[in-house]
C-alpha cells in the first residue's frame, strides 16, 4: 500500500511539519476536519488490523477531553467576554469554550497524525532511512537501534530478578506502598544487567567489524523517489485548502495572542 | 561524535530505552495527579521526565549525552505509541537541551550535585517555555502558571537532580560502570 511504501523519513518529516503548523492554529473547526482527512488517508491508503488502531485512538480521545476540560475550568477569567454558554448547569465564557475546543482537538489531530505514522511505518526501516536520507551517524543509529532491541529482553530480566526475590523470601507485595518499593528493588538488578549486556552487545558489533564509518554499504538502501512527495503534497495541500475555505467563510484563528 | 565510544552509545541507547519506557509508565501517574490538582499535578512529577539525561550525563560526562539521551528516550515514547504524539519528540529534544545547557555553562568539568540540580532546573526552565506556548498555559490564570512553575523547578531539582545522582551512584556501587566516567571516579575515591 501506498503509506507502506512512502519513504519512512520523508513521512516522518511531513508528520512533523503538519504538527507544527496545527500548533498556530487557534480554532477549533481546522484541526477536527484535519483529524477526518487524516483518519481517512490512513484507512484508505494503509492495512492494518483496524481494530488496534480504535484501542489506540480511545485514549487519546480521553486525553484530549481532559484538556478541554482543565482549559475551561483554569482558564484565565480576566479575558472572558460577558457572553456566557451554560454547559452542565454551569456557566461559561463562550470564548473559553471555543479556545478549548481548539485545544482538545488539536490533541485528537496530533494523535491521529502519529497514528498514521505508527500503523504504517517499519521502524527498522525509519531508522535505516534515518541514516541515509538525514545522514544520522551510523554509530548512533546502530546504537539505538540495538538498544530497542533489548526492550523484549528487559521483560524477561524483570520476571527474572523478581522470581529470584521471591526464592530468597521476599513477599509478594500487598499493599500499594510495598508494591512501589518492590519496583526500587527492582530498578538497580534490572539497570546494571542491561548496562552489563549492552557493553557485551558493543564489543560483539566492534568484533564484527563495525567501526561507525559513514561509508560504508547498505543491504536495503533506502530512496526518496518523485512518488514519496505526493504525500507531502496531499497533507500540506489539505491543510492549505482547510485554512483558505475557513477564512473565506470566517472561522478560522491563527494564534494572535488570544490566550 | 568522535569522542565517543560505541559501548557508550550502545549504553546511552538502552539507559533512553528504559526511561522511555518509566516515563511512559508515569503519564498515567501524572494523569491522576492532574485530576486532584488541575494542570499542576503533571509539574509536581516534572522531574521523572529529565532524569534519564542527568543519569547519562553523569554517567558519560561527554558533550551531548544529556541532549541525546533524552531524545533517543522521547522517540523511543513515540515509537512505543503515547497520547502526546510525535510533538513528544521536540518536547524531549528541548527537555534535553535544557540539561546540557547547565552541563555546557560548567565546560562538561563540574558533575557535582549542584550541577545536576542545575541541569534539573534548566531542564524544568525549557519545558515550561516549551509548554507555556504548546500547551496553551497562557489561557490559565498568571498566579496558577507561577505555581506550576515553581512546582515544575522544584520536581526537576529533586527528582531529576538529586534522585538521578542516587540511583546512578548506586549503579557504580555495584560496579557494572566499572569502565565509564562515574565508575572510574568511583574506584578513584574509594582507592583512596
Amino acid at each position: 500500500m501506498f503509506l507502506h511504501d512512502l519513504n519512512p523519513t520523508v513521512k516522518a518529516l511531513t508528520i512533523i511539519g503538519a504538527v507544527f503548523l496545527l500548533a498556530f492554529v487557534f480554532d477549533p473547526v481546522t484541526p477536527l476536519l484535519y483529524i477526518v482527512w487524516t483518519v481517512l488517508v490512513t484507512f484508505l491508503f494503509g492495512t492494518f488490523k483496524k481494530r488496534y488502531y480504535l484501542y489506540y485512538f480511545i485514549p487519546f480521545t480521553l486525553f484530549a477531553f481532559g484538556m478541554f476540560w482543565t482549559t475551561i475550568v483554569f482558564s484565565d477569567t480576566a479575558s472572558a467576554t460577558s457572553e456566557t454558554v451554560s454547559f452542565l448547569g454551569m456557566e461559561f465564557p463562550t470564548e473559553d469554550i471555543w479556545t478549548a475546543a481548539a485545544l482538545g482537538l488539536r490533541v485528537l489531530a496530533f494523535a491521529s497524525l502519529s497514528l498514521l505514522f505508527l500503523f504504517t511505518t517499519n521502524m527498522v526501516h525509519f531508522i535505516l532511512s534515518l541514516i541515509q536520507q538525514l545522514k544520522l551517524p551510523p554509530k548512533i543509529a546502530y546504537g539505538v537501534l540495538a538498544g530497542y532491541r533489548f526492550l523484549p529482553m528487559l521483560k524477561t530480566e524483570f520476571q527474572q530478578i523478581r522470581a529470584a526475590h521471591r526464592i530468597r523470601g521476599v513477599n509478594r507485595p500487598d499493599s500499594w506502598k510495598e508494591k512501589l518499593l518492590q519496583y526500587q528493588r527492582f530498578a538497580i538488578p534490572l539497570l546494571a544487567g542491561a548496562i552489563r549486556k549492552a557493553e557485551r552487545t558493543a564489543i560483539a558489533m566492534e568484533s564484527k567489524g563495525f567501526t561507525g564509518a559513514k561509508a560504508r554499504t547498505f543491504y536495503r538502501p533506502m530512496r526518496v523517489q518523485w512518488k514519496d512527495w505526493l504525500f507531502p503534497v496531499m497533507m500540506f495541500g489539505m491543510l492549505g485548502v482547510t485554512i483558505a475555505v475557513l477564512l473565506y467563510f470566517g472561522y478560522f484563528s491563527w494564534y494572535d495572542g488570544q490566550l | 561524535m568522535n569522542s565517543w565510544k560505541l559501548k557508550e552509545i550502545v549504553v546511552m541507547s538502552v539507559l533512553s530505552v528504559v526511561f522511555a519506557v518509566v516515563y511512559l509508565a508515569f503519564l498515567p501517574v501524572g494523569k491522576i495527579l492532574v485530576g486532584f490538582f488541575g494542570p499542576i499535578g503533571y509539574d509536581l512529577i516534572f522531574g521523572i521526565w529529565f532524569i534519564v539525561s542527568i543519569i547519562a550525563a553523569y554517567i558519560i560526562r561527554k558533550p551531548g549525552a544529556a541532549f541525546l539521551s533524552e531524545t533517543i528516550a522521547a522517540a523511543v515514547e513515540v515509537l512505543l505509541g503515547n497520547a502526546v504524539g510525535p510533538m513528544l519528540l521536540v518536547s524531549g529534544m528541548i527537555q534535553g537541551l535544557g540539561a546540557e545547557s547547565a552541563f555546557a555553562m560548567t565546560r562538561y568539568k563540574r558533575y557535582d550535585l549542584f550541577t545536576l540540580m542545575l541541569a534539573g532546573v534548566m531542564a524544568a526552565v525549557f519545558s515550561f517555555v516549551w509548554g507555556y506556548f504548546l500547551s496553551g498555559y497562557a489561557a490559565l490564570s498568571t498566579g496558577y502558571v507561577a505555581a506550576m512553575f515553581i512546582a515544575r523547578i522544584i520536581s526537576g531539582a529533586i527528582i531529576s537532580g538529586v534522585a538521578g545522582k542516587a540511583l546512578s551512584d548506586a549503579l557504580a556501587k555495584t560496579g557494572v560502570l566499572s569502565s565509564f566516567a562515574l565508575g572510574k571516579e568511583h574506584r578513584r575515591k574509594h582507592a583512596a
